[in-house]
């Protein structure tokens, strides 16, 4: 990690690499599937059409993990490029894609301070990654400098409203528990996470010359289950938005 | 119920809101020099939701007793109000009258404007088309009588407070009702008319469609200050102050 890493960086950066065994152990078959899909309800990029047309594209992935993702796009033609901020989720992506027979670059670094040159990518993409476990307000920066013009971000998070509706047990309610306003930086002791409100997203959308083409917030099937919310959160998640996933285009 | 239907409804609840509050609101609210939005009056010169107005044409679209569009002449716009409700627009009217500041009004549904393409640089609506018509509709209307590169600025209830709003009475701190209540809401409350609430997707999403690019979106948090509003009370000021119950959508009609 270079010197100039956040303390936010070092200190998810020692989350991730402590908690990256149990996580991939907990989550691998569910979000390891044979086809791309997004989020908490891992609902198919088919349906969603969030990245349109993937082959030939040089894509970068923001908090990759284990590279479920990027493995997915590779195998359409895409040309990947992973970085998490975590060690040991790049060991568990360089398993994974041992496994799948492909190959492309990983990348070590956190999605605030990425070493990579300008205009490289035609797509900057992830699914609950670094625009979660990194602050947005360097992130999305780092993102317009990265894509060519015309370029796509893309990426899920969390609602604005599970960070107003979510109460000390961690989980979503029907009340109103936390404020909304100024919302951004939230320190769970041992990991920092990111929100803004949506108004905020669009602002900084803009201010760092992104179009805003969309914001897709999914819903679970009543029967869908999810390994990191149970069937309870998934009727909040029937009612009201618990994910958000935006693109936005890099001006031409 | 059709989208005239709908219209007469909204009607005979705004001529009786226009006999209870907004008739005698009028002369206040047309005195006013500084420009603000919503029931919590958020300063458009901390907003900066309109840009220039000087010189520009700007039609309103739900106008009501036209106050707002009466701020833009005052600062040299040329603006036309449009309301449904014949009670309203006699007491702008009569403000005109009161205050030597003329525009023209015109009666009609912001669903269908009977005024020519292209022909303005700026549409507004503050809790007027912005709620009263089907946005499918209004905005498409919007984008029609806008010229290219012109801009549509609204103000609408923030979609969590429709959320957390119950049939009949006032906002709660929880959620109540299901986002898939929105689009056309019918409220069960004898005052009560016809409107429309959208998630921030959907909004995003029928901007897109009518060919706005979405420039800001500003949620508003009420000051300290904020008071209980005397005759729209259904978000106490208390919740207004941690959460958004309105938001100023900008967008520009693409070239």
């Amino acid at each position: 990690m270079p010197e100039r890493a956040s303390e936010h960086a070092q200190t998810n950066r020692a989350y991730w690499d402590r908690t990256s065994d149990e996580y991939q152990q907990r989550h691998r078959e569910f979000i390891g599937r044979p086809e791309p899909r997004w989020g908490v309800w891992q609902i198919r990029e088919s349906e969603l059409d969030v990245l349109g047309e993937i082959d030939g594209k040089d894509v970068l992935e923001l908090g990759c993990g284990a590279a479920h993702w990027s493995i997915l796009l590779a195998k359409q033609g895409a040309r990947p490029v992973g970085l998490d901020n975590s060690a040991r989720q790049l060991e568990h992506a360089r398993e994974r894609l041992a496994e799948a027979g492909v190959d492309f670059p990983l990348v070590h670094a956190s999605a605030e301070d990425i070493p990579l040159p300008d205009q490289s990518f035609d797509v900057v993409f992830c699914d609950h990654g670094g625009f979660t476990f990194a602050d947005p307000y360097k992130v999305v920066p780092e993102a317009a400098r990265l894509l060519w013009p015309g370029g796509l971000l893309a990426f899920s998070h969390s609602s604005p409203f599970v960070a107003v509706c979510e109460g000390e047990d961690e989980r979503v309610h029907p009340a109103l528990t936390r404020d909304y306003f100024g919302l951004h930086e939230q320190d769970h002791g041992d990991v920092v996470t990111y929100e803004l409100p949506y108004g905020e997203w669009i602002r900084l959308f803009r201010s760092n010359g992104f179009i805003v083409e969309d914001l897709i917030e999914p819903r679970p099937e009543p029967d869908a289950t999810s390994t990191y919310w149970d069937d309870e959160e998934r009727e909040w998640a029937r009612r009201w938005p618990s994910e958000s996933i935006w693109k936005a285009r890099k001006a031409a | 119920m059709s989208h005239a239907d709908d219209a007469l409804k909204n009607r005979e609840v705004w001529t009786k809101a226009n006999a209870e509050y907004t008739d005698r609101r009028a002369r206040q609210a047309w005195a006013q020099e500084e420009i603000d939005w919503g029931m919590f009056s958020g300063p458009e010169s901390e907003i900066g939701a309109l840009g220039e107005v000087g010189g520009r044409d700007v039609i309103e679209l739900g106008c009501g007793t036209a106050y707002f569009g009466a701020w833009l002449a005052k600062r040299g716009a040329r603006v036309t109000g449009v309301d449904v409700t014949p009670a309203q627009l006699e007491t702008a009217r009569r403000m005109q009258e009161e205050f030597d500041l003329h525009f023209p009004l015109i009666e009609a549904s912001a669903e269908e404007v009977p005024l020519p393409d292209a022909s303005f640089d700026l549409a507004v609506s503050e809790y007027g088309a912005s709620i009263w018509c089907d946005p499918d509709r209004w905005i498409g209307e919007a984008a029609r009588l806008l010229r290219p590169g012109g801009r549509l600025v609204f103000l609408c209830n923030s979609p969590l407070s429709i959320l957390c709003a119950p049939d009949e009475g006032k906002v709660e701190e929880r959620l109540l009702r299901p986002y898939t209540d929105f689009g056309r809401m019918e409220w069960p409350g004898e005052d009560e008319g016809v409107n429309y609430h959208l998630p921030h997707g959907e909004m995003i999403r029928v901007l897109g469609e009518k060919g706005f690019v979405v420039e800001a979106l500003h949620e508003r948090l009420a000051p300290d200050s904020t008071t209980d509003h005397e005759y729209y009370d259904f978000v106490p000021a208390e919740w207004a102050r941690r959460w958004p119950a309105e938001e100023v959508w900008v967008a520009r009609k693409s070239v």
